[in-house]
């Protein structure tokens, strides 16, 4: 009988000491966990740089001249149909990227004076952003950034064009998901 | 002999045709350039214009103009005409729809212009308007807007002043332009955070004309010490915004004399 009693109060506190393991791992997982979201984030200073956003604007008004088509549209609402707040960001990140990688920098000798310096402002944002991660597999942002680049693709030098003419959408969707 | 007159690659055919006749007058040269011209300007135009017979009725420079985010469609009338006894139809979009939306208040109107405030409220959003005519039973094409963005392109008064000398202090209270109403998000937050502008306060003082940055911020009233008794004063304000780095005209020049 007292074996007995011994060993459920034994029991007992392997239950409750498996309990404590799996708190502190919890714990300590989220407390990992947070400081990789929160890299997800731009410092409201470099939205307020007049002489660039001013740039931005005119380099995506240019551009929008020569964009004739008004139906289709890359940076909008849809972007975000069924991404959590909290990834936005990462999501814009991953479009700047996009971006910079195969728009801008390949179309970087038109455009000028105002591409060389949106390009190099873009880069800093973007490299603010270089370790912003997401937590889960993220299906439903990669799907909505396929879709963006396959839309972009399938449009052509109209694409790029589309592309660049809306790099101040690209700028008021960043700020508004990251800062 | 090439490349005179306005159609270089006529000329150089019709001199070559000439040479090979030796009987053009100078007199009959010019008149088949002109002509020649002619066909040849009306060919571009063709080439250009969707509808040929009605592309001299197209509306002209057609664009938005934003002061104080009141966004304005403006428009000439097309090429040939003074525009008596045309009117107009107006449509509007957001970028990335597809349907174009009509706008009732100017569909079928005699204007130049039409107000499209309401329909691009979104400050952040690019918009296209496109205007098209109607005379005598003819259609013009649509004549489009290059896209707008409100928050870009507005342009701001400066703000209303009034000043109230209080115990040697001043007062300045700050009014900005009336600004449309905001039915979205903007409800909780205040004109100049919605808006995103800052006040900016500059008091003079007159014996020195000397003039000093006394407040930038959002604050609507602003109390301003450290003025001298007896001492003429003049306080002058902007609007400024500072993402764009952007300031409104000056207002008007509000001066006190200090008790």
């Amino acid at each position: 009988m007292a074996s007995l009693k011994k060993s459920m109060s034994f029991s007992l506190m392997g239950i409750l000491a498996v309990n404590c393991l799996i708190l502190t791992a919890l714990w300590v997982q989220e407390a990992t966990a947070l400081p990789v979201t929160s890299h997800c984030k731009i410092d409201e200073s470099d939205f307020q740089r007049p002489y660039f956003i001013n740039r931005t604007f005119m380099l995506a008004e240019e551009a929008s001249f020569a964009d004739n088509n008004t139906d289709v549209r890359l940076i909008g609402d849809e972007l975000f149909q069924g991404v959590k707040m909290q990834d936005r960001c990462y999501l814009m990140k991953e479009i700047l990227n996009f971006t910079l990688g195969e728009v801008l920098i390949p179309q970087s000798d038109r455009f000028q004076p105002h591409m060389q310096e949106v390009v190099s402002f873009l880069t800093k944002l973007s490299s603010q952003l270089s370790s912003c991660h997401i937590s889960g597999n993220g299906q439903r942002i990669q799907k909505n950034i396929q879709t963006l680049k396959e839309t972009v693709k399938q449009l052509g030098e109209g694409g790029e064009i589309k592309v660049i003419g809306e790099l101040n959408l690209l700028f008021m969707f960043l700020r508004n998901s990251c800062v | 002999m090439c490349g005179f007159l306005q159609f270089p690659l006529l000329s150089c055919l019709l001199t070559e045709r000439n040479t090979g006749l030796q009987t053009g007058t100078l007199a009959t040269m010019m008149l088949k350039l002109y002509f020649l011209g002619f066909l040849i300007k009306s060919l571009l135009t063709i080439g250009i214009e969707t509808q040929p017979a009605h592309g001299s009725l197209k509306p002209r420079n057609v664009q938005f103009q934003s002061r104080n985010f009141h966004n304005i469609l403006r428009w000439q009338p097309g090429s040939f005409f003074t525009g008596n006894g045309s009117v107009y139809f107006v449509q509007y979009k957001m970028y990335g729809q597809r349907q174009w939306k009509n706008k009732t208040d100017c569909w079928g109107t005699t204007a130049l212009f039409c107000d499209l405030t309401n329909e691009t409220l979104d400050l952040y959003e690019p918009y296209y308007g496109r205007v098209m005519t109607a005379r005598a039973g003819s259609y013009s094409a649509w004549s489009m807007t290059p896209r707008f963005t409100p928050w870009w392109e507005t342009k701001l008064d400066p703000p209303a002043v009034t000043t109230v000398p209080v115990n040697g202090s001043l007062l300045v209270l700050l009014r900005a332009p009336e600004l449309p109403y905001r039915n979205r998000k903007g409800n909780n937050t205040s004109t100049e955070n919605y808006y995103n502008l800052v006040y900016r306060v500059f008091v003079i003082d007159k014996l020195v004309e000397k003039e000093q940055k006394a407040y930038e911020g959002t604050q609507r009233t602003v109390q301003i010490e450290g003025l001298t008794p007896r001492s003429g004063y003049c306080i002058v304000a902007e609007i400024y915004r500072p993402m764009l780095g952007r300031k409104s005209p000056r207002s008007e020049r509000r001066c006190v004399q200090m008790p």
